[in-house]
């Protein structure tokens, strides 16, 4: 279960951080757009699409893992206050009858919804320039399949937080700033790469 | 839901790709109390503006899937499936209007093409009707008065289907929004100009708000209609008599809303001239003239679609037999307003 | 029961459901696909017990949130935060503000509010500032012997004040969740958010001269600063995220851009400062990108399992058997707005503004019409109430990062008690905007006529 986990684990974050370069195609592909308009008045007929893809397709492509880092929002204020073995208890069993009916809907109806798109190759409707959107669509199924592969480890993370009553580590990855600080306080602010640094101004004493 | 009785109404959700506040709203409304009516209360129509179960541009989709069982919107919002969609309304104009396309496609073949492209060509699960004919679509909203055709050039303009690829050949630049989203878009320069659909459309979302001159008469939308789309499977479960109201009850909705559209445009153009400070112009014939231009350009490549020429040719072998009947026939009806109401037009 | 009350019993159900902790994102989806597939149970048109046209308006509504273009520009924002949060500014900032402001009563605390609200501002990451100067203002703070109260508070509070004032990214999900245009919004919460930061300064100030020993005057320095080097230290920390937040605020009020495009403009406006500043590394951009993608798809998942869920509610007819209910009260529209943001207010203890927004705030909306509420007016009273849910226990986040931070002296009850004041001023801008709608719409007609 834990080789399971790790590989599950690995792979939504490998997808979630390679899809997470969208935001910087989007900074530049729509920044691009802004620099024709105003400098050489003619806009793109694409950026407008590319923009809201590039959105959708990242924000999808990185539901897996932001699940993996337990980054999706709960209502934890009763939760909190369980014990592990409780909380693992309660969410082996939504994961069967909250998660696993919807995200398999992503999959199985998704394709469906994307085989019609891609029979009639259809193109977006929000720009004349005919710019294909059945691969864009195609991110529902995509996402689908690695929220079912993720969603097993987190069962299996359940199943071994019952057993032994502590939740499994989750993989070392990138934090907010405030998560670091919490941890490691006022000294992450001189070291660590992901914090910032402080720049004491000559002459001043702090 | 399940289990109804067996004296209840049967039910359909239908949902249109207009927010509540629209005038079209208004018009599938006189539909939906046309078919309550006639149906003595056995059909019983639950319609729900855009959003309320799914996207404006995804009813046609919707329908298919039977997530909602009937929908009231155009073609041009799915016509990312097949170009030729735009047929159907927002195509090329030969000279025949709106009522004149209506008529093809009871008496030219035109609903034998509209369901051999929504059944056969893109596989839809889906039954589906033409009624309205609008009135041809004003050029739209600018920030300043149209007289040239070069000032059209270089604009950010929205419009919607195949008119988008016109506009591109006549140099704007094109964004397809829903109507909802035109005012924002004003507001947030995505666009600096745009057409919708007529006086009280327009009124009513605010675009006497974002631009004061307000162009009439355009070749790019001139023959639209509503489309009204069944759930296949819905639809043929009803009994025939049900089927026949719902069919010939879009037919009725055709001569209502024509009616309502005529006070209701004709009042909303006034206000916006007396109560907006509009500057409404009718759009000089050099436009219009260099609109024609612009589709004779973006055809060619469409009518290498097989399809898309069957179709073409069909409404233009019926445009040139009864719209010279038409023209032929009909008085000059300029000179008689003239007569009666000198200098005012 | 008939439909409309099954939907109620699906918001009821959900209210409760949510307690179990279980990610809200897919608890939304599972109610709406649960009673959505009870709405279109048809034993007739069902071949087997998965073929239910659920599944399709789930995938339908996955799609629209995709495709919205309104929330292209949570990404960007969020970008751009992150990138401007890793740039080394926020301690220059609050150095040199210190010693401008050191001639005012309270010197410090003014520094410290306008430096988190121009850092919360600039990045929308309420967690980050708050953390950020709980380690750098606090201490700094107490040690010039500051009452841990009137210290903590301001952070709290100052900190908050990024979810408010443009561009804000709440503001850009409630558009999402409204129709509101978000230029229109950004221009309406322009000046309550300077109001509601002009009354924090005011009581900061206020409050030191009355009671000097909340907060003493720093100890003059041996060699005093002179003016020209004070300048250079405002020129290069303060005005480069001034004229960052300015340019992309700019673009938006005056048309040049839509919001995701000045979000794009102001994520590379904050390349530029990291650069500027020496701060830009290889990693630390990997980083941005990273927790951009990762709060991202929090939000936007929120929005996947909402629409699907309010597209079943209304597809129930909830929305017509809550806006009977509310008609039966026959309230005024007054007593309508104090009972929503009342509702709201309670929502902010135990939520966080996401899912309030998200998935609370559609269900008042369709009432507006009914008491001729402006939804403009409306977002941007929740946008001021949202502030006390940072501040509010049991989850008053503000405060949690606060503590989590401070030395451990600060108890959290002190933290509390020096929120509270705030609290209250938010409550009487509130009050303030209800009597004065033009403190709203005054920059939204000046902009955009109307
Ligand atoms: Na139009
Ligand atoms: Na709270």
């Amino acid at each position: 279960m834990e080789s399971y986990i790790r590989f599950a684990d690995s792979l939504s974050a490998w997808f979630g951080k390679v899809f997470g370069w969208c935001v910087m195609v989007m900074t530049f592909g729509v920044g691009y757009e802004v620099f024709v308009r105003y400098v050489l008045n003619a806009p793109t007929p694409w950026a407008f699409d590319l923009s809201y893809m590039m959105y959708g397709t990242m924000f999808m492509m990185a539901g897996a893992y932001t699940l993996s880092r337990d980054g999706h929002v709960r209502g934890d204020f009763v939760y909190r206050l369980w014990s592990p073995r409780t909380q693992a208890k309660v969410e082996l069993v939504l994961y069967f009858i909250f998660f696993f009916p919807g995200v398999l809907a992503l999959v199985f109806a998704g394709w469906r919804y994307i085989g019609r798109s891609w029979r009639y190759l259809e193109v977006s409707v929000m720009s004349p320039a005919n710019i294909p959107i059945y691969q864009f669509k195609t991110v529902i199924v995509a996402a689908g399949i690695l929220l079912v592969i993720q969603g097993i480890a987190q069962v299996f993370r359940c199943i071994i937080t019952i057993r032994t009553g502590v939740w499994p580590k989750p993989a070392e990855d990138v934090e907010e700033l405030e998560a670091i600080l919490q941890k490691e306080g006022a000294a992450a602010l001189r070291h660590g790469s992901e914090a910032v640094d402080v720049v004491t101004p000559k002459g001043q004493s702090r | 839901a399940p289990a109804v009785l067996a004296q209840a109404p049967i039910v359909l959700k239908m949902q249109s790709s207009w927010p509540s506040s629209d005038i079209f709203q208004e018009m599938a409304q006189q539909y939906v109390d046309r078919v309550q009516e006639m149906s003595g209360g056995r059909l019983q129509i639950d319609l729900l503006p855009a959003g309320a179960v799914v996207g404006a541009f995804q009813v046609q989709d919707a329908a298919h899937d039977g997530i909602i069982d009937a929908a009231h919107t155009v073609p041009v919002y799915w016509y990312g499936k097949n170009k030729a969609a735009s047929l159907f309304g927002t195509g090329p104009v030969f000279g025949g209007d709106a009522n004149q396309m209506i008529a093809w496609l009871y008496h030219g073949g035109g609903y034998d093409f509209y369901r051999e492209l929504t059944q056969d060509v893109l596989g839809l699960n889906i039954v589906g009707f033409l009624s309205f004919g609008m009135p041809a679509q004003p050029l739209g909203w600018f920030k300043d008065e149209i007289t040239d055709a070069s000032q059209v050039s270089g604009l950010k303009y929205r419009t919607v289907g195949l008119a988008a690829d016109l506009f591109q050949a006549m140099g704007a630049s094109v964004a397809q929004l829903p109507g909802g989203e035109i005012v924002p878009a004003m507001e947030r320069g995505v666009i600096d100009a745009f057409e919708f659909n007529n006086p009280t459309s327009d009124m009513r979302f605010g675009a006497q708000d974002v631009a004061k001159n307000y162009m009439l008469a355009s070749y790019h939308q001139a023959s639209e209609s509503f489309e009204y789309i069944f759930n296949k499977d819905k639809f043929e479960s009803l009994d025939p008599d049900l089927q026949a109201i719902l069919r010939y009850g879009v037919e009725a909705a055709h001569l209502a809303n024509f009616a309502y559209a005529m006070d209701q445009y004709s009042s909303d153009l006034q206000k916006l001239q007396t109560e907006n400070g509009v500057n409404v112009k009718r759009t000089p014939d050099s436009v219009l003239q260099a609109q024609l231009e612009a589709w004779d350009q973006i055809m060619p490549p469409l009518m290498e679609d097989e399809f898309f020429a069957k179709v073409v040719d069909s409404q233009k072998k019926w445009v040139e037999r009864v719209v010279f009947y038409s023209l032929q026939n009909s008085p000059d009806y300029r000179m008689a307003y003239n007569h009666y109401f000198p200098g005012k037009l | 029961m008939t439909d409309p009350q099954i939907a109620i019993l699906m918001l009821g159900l959900f209210i409760v459901v949510i307690m179990l902790g279980f990610p809200i994102a897919f608890t939304l989806m599972a109610m709406g696909i649960g009673f959505g597939y009870y709405a279109y149970f048809d034993a007739d048109r069902m071949r087997h017990l998965f073929d239910n046209r659920i599944f399709d308006l789930f995938v339908n509504q996955t799609y629209s949130v995709m495709a919205n273009d309104v929330l292209t520009a949570i990404p960007l924002f969020l970008f751009m935060g992150y990138i401007v949060e890793r740039a080394n500014i926020v301690d220059r900032l609050f150095e040199t503000l210190s010693i401008a402001t050191r001639r005012m009563p309270g010197s410090m605390a003014v520094a410290a509010l306008i430096t988190c609200a121009l850092f919360a501002t600039a990045t929308g990451i309420v967690g980050a500032v708050v953390t950020l100067m709980g380690l750098l203002a606090l201490p700094a703070m107490l040690k010039a012997r500051y009452d841990e109260r009137f210290a903590s508070g301001v952070i709290c509070a100052g900190g908050t004040l990024g979810i408010l004032i443009p561009p804000s990214i709440m503001l850009i999900v409630y558009a999402a969740a409204s129709g509101v245009s978000i230029v229109r919004l950004y221009a309406g919460a322009l000046l309550p958010g300077f109001l509601l930061a002009g009354m924090y300064l005011v009581y900061i100030i206020g409050r030191a001269m009355l009671q000097p020993s909340l907060a003493p005057r720093p100890e003059e320095p041996e060699e005093p600063i002179p003016t020209g080097k004070l300048a250079w230290m405002l020129l290069t920390s303060f005005f480069p995220l001034a004229i960052l937040i300015l340019s992309v605020l700019g673009a938006i009020l005056f048309g040049l851009a839509t919001p995701s495009e000045a979000a794009s403009i102001g994520a590379l406006g904050g390349l530029v400062l990291a650069i500027a500043y020496r701060a830009l590394t290889w990693k630390r951009l990997q980083e941005s990108v990273y927790l951009t993608v990762r709060t991202t798809a929090m939000v936007c998942w929120l929005f996947v399992g909402s629409w699907t869920f309010s597209s079943v509610f209304s597809y129930l007819g909830g929305e017509h058997i809550v806006r009977d209910f509310v008609m039966g009260l026959d309230m005024t529209p007054l007593q309508f707005l104090i009972l929503a943001q009342i509702i709201i207010f309670l929502l902010g203890w135990p939520l966080e503004w996401s899912e309030i927004i998200i998935i609370f705030v559609p269900i008042f909306l369709p009432l507006l019409p009914l008491f001729d509420i402006d939804p403009l007016f409306f977002g941007i009273l929740i946008a001021l109430n949202l502030q006390t849910s940072f501040l509010t226990p049991p989850m008053a986040m503000s405060a949690y990062y606060l503590k989590g931070i401070a030395p451990p002296h600060v108890r959290l009850t002190q933290i509390f008690a020096g929120s509270l004041p705030y609290v209250f001023m938010v409550f009487v801008t509130m009050v303030m905007l209800y009597v004065f709608p033009q403190i709203a719409y005054y920059l939204p007609q000046l902009f955009y006529g109307r």
